[in-house]
Order: structure tokens, then C-alpha cells, then sequence
């Protein structure tokens, strides 16, 4: 059982997020609610979004901290097109296409010149909250059209066009990346780059359509940021991007990459996002907030950490113990399990 | 002659002279020396936090929590001053302040042995927040400052020393004691061999845990004093102080040669791509270019020199490759 927990970061944190819940909801009454599930969902839509791209990055071992611009840059195309009169449909393909654009220069940054990935992305962070700005000239978009607001409003069943999106993507993302084989590329070019390239891999091609990715993904997320709050301002997924590292951090998926699953993804967000709608309930004024989401993001790092040490000791000792007795079945039947083992290994020298 | 012209540091030199020439081209009155000195106040604490942060990569760690470690220390020193503390102990505490966060970096990331960017990006919310809350305790709610400051303090940010404002005087002094730490002791070396093998620097006996944690409650430390400076020029202390350095002091570092993967940087490099940042917005500002404009320029500005550094290095392994196949060739024949 405690084995289960500690090889299971998902689990641990569905654990902790539902008791969590369950412990505001006994102290703050009607908490436990449809309604705040409702809203905790539609806030957390943006972040998913973002958070759901930077995972994909992460996987193949690169980092992507540009997707708070990528998400203003394309919600201002987005937005620029709709008050110039074009289609609703034409302005958001114009806005994923401001995304995947974006996306393909970090990538082409990342593999061809080779420049390390935080690097650059931290350098196009300023470059697209630059072009962005730039396209504005500094003024907030307003008064954007009411078709594209309606995509927010909740339907008959209580959520809205976005969320269908959004979750949409999660699942297209969460078979892509188990059930083809191009995304278990994603996962061999993470966990080791040479040894993907050795057995054909295109691991340049891979890099980049993650980051390409991730620039759809983060594009989408403007698209719901722009329909959601009906105008863009200036710094607009300002600090988003460390948001969705913090939560992919929180999912589980590792930083070294080639692991990490979507259900964690949406499990971390969820978390991080329901901590802002819990403080409401509890009545705790707002500046709070920043200092529980950093405690609790260390706290389940560090717990996580030492489990983890911890279990790997323990299945050690548990595989000498199986050699010590020499039975000629028990090390093969074993040996799934050393194979698995060696990243969180490397992660605790 | 040739060890010095091929070292990154000369190409920054180059590049801020070129920033001079091209600026004074556009507008004379940037040349303009008492211009020059007193524009640094505008940036000296992203030096001022950019020159340990060099340390600490190169020890082959990161660390992003000192944005809100500023903001930190800065509402450390206006609580103790607001319950009426003298200035020295007020200074002390937020000083001690800086270092505590440093050390709780530190301790987090060899507890847990997690990676050090992770931990830090927790601990940047938990300083934040910790910040923030504090802040509340003494009724400066929000995002309010924390002001009235004995006056020998406001003035500090003003004051000058043979024409140099204190700011840039203190990135000044900072920059020369970290680098005699760094290139000239002992503790300076053993920060290069961690980051370029942990392995081996654990073999060869070198308490790796010790050395990385000095570098990070420098940091610390080194936040706290940016802190300081800014609520010294402000004439406030604020939360969201510092989180205006975080990406141009990791800019800086990058930019200044230290690598990410750790065991390469320097103090040169790092305090002249700290005036090649700072300067480069202070010269599109008075060449009339808008803020927006000059925030994408410096944007591409950090992706075209690494850019430029990383494609110069595959560019000179190509052709060292090549080099090598022609007299193998030739070997051969």
C-alpha cells in the first residue's frame, strides 16, 4: 500500500487534493459543491492548457519558460484580428498559428544552434512579450466581440465550449504520447538522448515538435485567456510559465526528463488551482496565497523525495535479499522492476 | 595578445562599446559622463544579484527564488524599522534575513535532492508569499509599501563617492571581493571543480554540500543587499521589489559566460553583461524607442549573443573536425 503511494506521485497528490477538499469542506460548509467544482474547473483551464505544452517540452529533457508571452502574443493576434473584422474562425486559426510560429523558433534554437533550452526561452520571453507589446503599442485590447466571450459561458451541463477543449486536448495529448509511436519517441529522447539517436530517433525532429507543440498549446490557452476575462492586458500569462512547471513539478513529471504522465498534469493544476477557490471559502485574505501554493509545492517535494529514497532502499535491500536465497525465478521475475528504477536513482545521488 | 582578444569576455567589452558608439551616434547627451554614472542607479541591483547567481551556477546549481528574497529582506528591514529598531540592527536583521532564505535553499535542495531549479522556484513563491504576508502583519496591506525611513538611510541611494552613485559603488566593491573569491582562493576553485564534476569533486575529498551551501546563502545575503538599495532609492520597501531582476539577472549570468550545465562563468564576464543589459535599455529610452520595443530588443539581444556563442562553438568544432579529416587524408596518401 505504501509502496503503491510512494512509486505513484499521482496517486499521492489525488490523495492529498481529496483530503484536502474533504478537510475544507467539514471546516467551510457548502465548499464541497458542484458549483465550486465548476469554478475551480473553468479556472484552472488556462493553466492546464500551458501546463499540458510545458510537459511535453519537459519529457524530451528541454524547458520551455516562454509560454506566458507565447500565451499574450497570440491572444493579442487573436484579438487584433476579431476588432478588425475577420471570422471568428480565421482569427483563431491566426492565433494557433501565432503559437506553433513561436513554438518552431524555440525549437529551432534548442536543436540547430544548440543553445541550452532555458536559455532560450528565457530569451524569447522577452523577444514575444516584446512583439507583443510592439503590436499593441503598449494599450490594452478591449471590447472584444461577444462571440468569442460566448465560448466561456457554461452550457445546459455546466461547463463551457473551453473546458470541452481543454479536455480534449488533455486526452488527444494522453493517448499521443502513450499510444503512438512517435510519442514514446518523446519519452526515449527524454530519458536518453544519445542512446535515442542511436536507434534511429529523430531526436531533433522530436525536440521540435515539442516546443511547436507546446506553442499551440500555449496559444490555445490565450485563446481561452482572452475569452474568459473579454480583454487582454499588457501582461497578460505574465508568470504563468512557472506556474505549469510548478504544477508539472507537482504531477510528477521529472525535470530530467522522460517521465511524466497527463493524469498528473491535470491532477497538479487542479491542486494549485483549487488552493485560490479554498482560501475564498476559508475566509483567508488573498496574499496568502502565493506563500501556501510555494509551501505546499515544497512540502510535497521534499515528502516525495525522502519516500522515495527511502523505497529505493527498500527494493534494493529487497533484490539482494532474493540473490542472497539464490531461487533461480525471483531475479527475472524482479527485473521490470530494476529496469524502471534507474531515474529516481540517478534523481537521489 | 591572442589569449586575451579570444576570451568572451573582450567580445562583451566589444559589444558595449558598440552600444556607446551606436547610442552617442543616436543621442550625444548619452555620452554624457555624470548621464552614464547615474543610470547605473536604474540597474546596478541586477549586478548586484547576477554576480553570486554566477557563483551559484557555476557550482552547477540555479537559483530564481532570489527575486522575492529581495522583496523579502526589503520588508524584513521596513517591520524592524517600523517597531522602531535602530538602522544597524534594522540592516543586520534583514541581512540575516537574506541569509536564512539562502540556507533554506540550500538545506531544501540537499534534503530533498531534488533539482535545485525546482526547490528554488517553490521557495520564489514561498519568499513572495512569506513577503506579502508579513507586509499584512504590520497594516501596509497588499502590495502597499512600507515607507518612512530614517532619513541617513533615504539618502544613502543618493549619496556619492568620487563622483560614483553608492548603487554603482556597491556592485563595484561586490564585484571585486567576489572576484578575488572566486578566481583567487581556494573556496573559488572548489566552486569550479563541483560544477564540473560532482563525482569528482566528492572523490577528491571536497565537501560539496558545504561549498554549495555558501553559495547559495550568498545569494541570499547578496539579495537582501539589493533589497536594501532599492528601498534606500525608492524610499519604500516593497514585495514585488526584485521580481523585475529575475530574468535579467539570469540573463546577465548566461550572457556574462557562466554555463548552466555549471564549472564555467566569471565575475568580469557577468558585471559587463550586467552594463551591457543595463546600458541597452538606457540607451533605447533616450533614443526615444519605446519601452515596449526595447524589452523585445533585449529579448533577441540575449538569443542572438548566446546564439552567437553556441553556433561559434559548433561552428569552430565543425571545422576543427574538418581540419582533423584533411590531415588524416593526408596522412593516409
Amino acid at each position: 500500500m505504501l509502496d503503491f503511494f510512494a512509486r505513484n506521485r499521482v496517486a499521492t497528490l489525488c490523495a492529498v487534493t481529496i483530503l484536502a477538499f474533504l478537510l475544507i469542506g467539514a471546516v467551510a460548509p457548502g465548499y464541497l459543491s458542484l458549483s465550486t467544482a465548476s469554478v475551480v474547473m473553468s479556472n484552472s483551464l488556462v493553466l492546464m492548457s500551458v501546463a499540458l505544452g510545458t510537459m511535453l517540452v519537459i519529457l524530451t529533457r528541454n524547458i520551455d519558460v516562454s509560454s506566458g508571452s507565447v500565451l499574450g502574443l497570440s491572444a493579442v493576434v487573436l484579438g487584433m484580428m476579431l476588432n478588425d473584422g475577420h471570422s471568428l474562425g480565421l482569427a483563431i486559426a491566426a492565433c494557433l498559428l501565432t503559437g506553433a510560429v513561436a513554438g518552431l523558433i524555440n525549437g529551432l534554437l534548442v536543436t540547430m544552434l544548440n543553445v541550452p533550452s532555458i536559455i532560450a526561452t528565457l530569451g524569447t520571453l522577452g523577444l514575444f512579450r516584446g512583439v507583443m507589446l510592439i503590436l499593441t503599442g503598449g494599450n490594452w485590447i478591449e471590447e472584444l466581440p461577444l462571440s468569442l466571450k460566448a465560448l466561456a459561458d457554461n452550457g445546459a451541463v455546466g461547463f463551457s465550449v473551453l473546458t470541452v477543449i481543454v479536455i480534449a486536448s488533455l486526452i488527444v495529448v494522453g493517448l499521443f504520447v502513450r499510444q503512438t509511436r512517435f510519442g514514446r519517441y518523446f519519452y526515449a529522447v527524454g530519458d536518453n538522448r544519445e542512446a535515442a539517436r542511436h536507434l534511429g530517433i529523430p531526436v531533433k525532429l522530436v525536440q521540435i515538435a515539442a516546443f511547436v507543440a507546446a506553442g499551440v498549446l500555449a496559444a490555445i490557452a490565450g485563446m481561452i485567456f482572452a475569452a474568459q476575462i473579454g480583454f487582454i492586458p499588457n501582461q497578460a500569462g505574465n508568470g504563468l510559465e512557472l506556474k505549469a512547471i510548478a504544477a508539472n513539478v507537482l504531477g510528477g513529471v521529472s525535470l530530467l526528463g522522460g517521465s511524466g504522465t497527463v493524469p498528473g498534469i491535470f491532477v497538479g493544476v487542479i491542486f494549485l488551482t483549487s488552493i485560490d477557490s479554498a482560501l475564498v471559502f476559508l475566509k483567508i485574505p488573498a496574499f496568502w496565497n502565493d506563500f501556501i501554493a510555494g509551501a505546499v509545492l515544497l512540502l510535497v517535494l521534499l515528502l516525495d523525495g525522502r519516500v522515495r529514497m527511502a523505497v529505493d532502499r527498500a527494493i534494493r535491500a529487497k533484490r539482494y535479499a532474493v540473490h542472497h536465497h539464490t531461487n533461480p525465478d525471483q531475479p527475472t521475475a524482479s527485473s521490470p522492476e530494476t529496469m524502471s528504477k534507474p531515474r529516481t536513482q540517478e534523481a537521489g545521488e | 595578445m591572442k589569449r586575451y582578444l579570444l576570451r568572451w569576455e573582450t567580445a562583451l567589452l566589444a559589444m558595449l562599446v558598440a552600444e556607446f558608439a551606436i547610442f552617442g551616434m543616436i543621442n550625444p547627451r548619452f555620452l554624457n559622463l555624470s548621464n552614464l554614472l547615474y543610470s547605473t542607479s536604474d540597474f546596478a541591483q541586477i549586478g548586484i544579484v547576477a554576480l553570486p547567481l554566477t557563483i551559484v551556477i557555476i557550482a552547477g546549481g540555479i537559483d530564481v527564488s532570489f527575486a522575492s528574497a529581495v522583496g523579502l529582506c526589503a520588508i524584513v528591514f521596513g517591520i524592524a524599522n517600523f517597531f522602531g529598531m535602530p538602522l544597524p540592527v534594522s540592516i543586520l536583521a534583514s541581512l540575516a534575513a537574506g541569509a536564512a532564505a539562502g540556507l533554506f535553499n540550500a538545506t531544501v535542495i540537499h534534503v530533498s535532492r531534488i533539482q535545485p531549479l525546482v526547490v528554488t522556484l517553490g521557495s520564489l513563491y514561498l519568499f513572495g508569499g512569506a513577503a506579502t504576508v508579513l507586509s499584512g502583519v504590520v497594516g501596509a496591506s497588499g502590495y502597499e509599501g512600507i515607507g518612512n525611513f530614517p532619513d541617513a538611510f533615504t539618502a544613502f541611494a543618493y549619496f556619492e563617492l568620487g563622483g560614483l552613485p553608492a548603487p554603482f559603488l556597491v556592485l563595484l566593491v561586490e564585484a571585486a571581493i567576489l572576484f578575488v573569491v572566486l578566481h583567487y582562493s581556494r573556496f573559488g576553485r572548489s566552486v569550479f571543480m563541483c560544477g564540473l564534476s560532482e563525482h569528482a569533486a566528492r572523490y577528491s575529498g571536497l565537501p560539496i554540500k558545504t561549498i554549495q551551501t555558501i553559495t547559495y546563502v550568498m545569494t541570499g545575503v547578496f539579495a537582501a543587499i539589493a533589497g536594501l538599495v532599492l528601498s534606500s532609492y525608492f524610499g519604500s520597501a516593497r514585495v514585488d521589489l526584485g521580481t523585475a531582476t529575475l530574468l535579467p539577472a539570469i540573463t546577465a549570468a548566461v550572457l556574462g559566460g557562466a554555463s548552466i550545465y555549471g564549472g564555467q562563468g566569471s565575475i568580469i564576464g557577468t558585471l559587463l553583461a550586467t552594463l551591457v543589459i543595463g546600458y541597452l535599455q538606457q540607451g533605447l529610452q533616450m533614443s526615444g524607442v519605446p519601452s515596449q520595443i526595447s524589452s523585445a530588443l533585449s529579448g533577441a539581444l540575449l538569443v542572438v549573443a548566446v546564439a552567437l556563442r553556441h553556433g561559434s562553438a559548433v561552428l569552430a568544432d565543425f571545422v576543427a573536425a574538418r581540419i582533423m579529416a584533411m590531415n588524416r587524408k593526408r596522412a593516409a596518401s
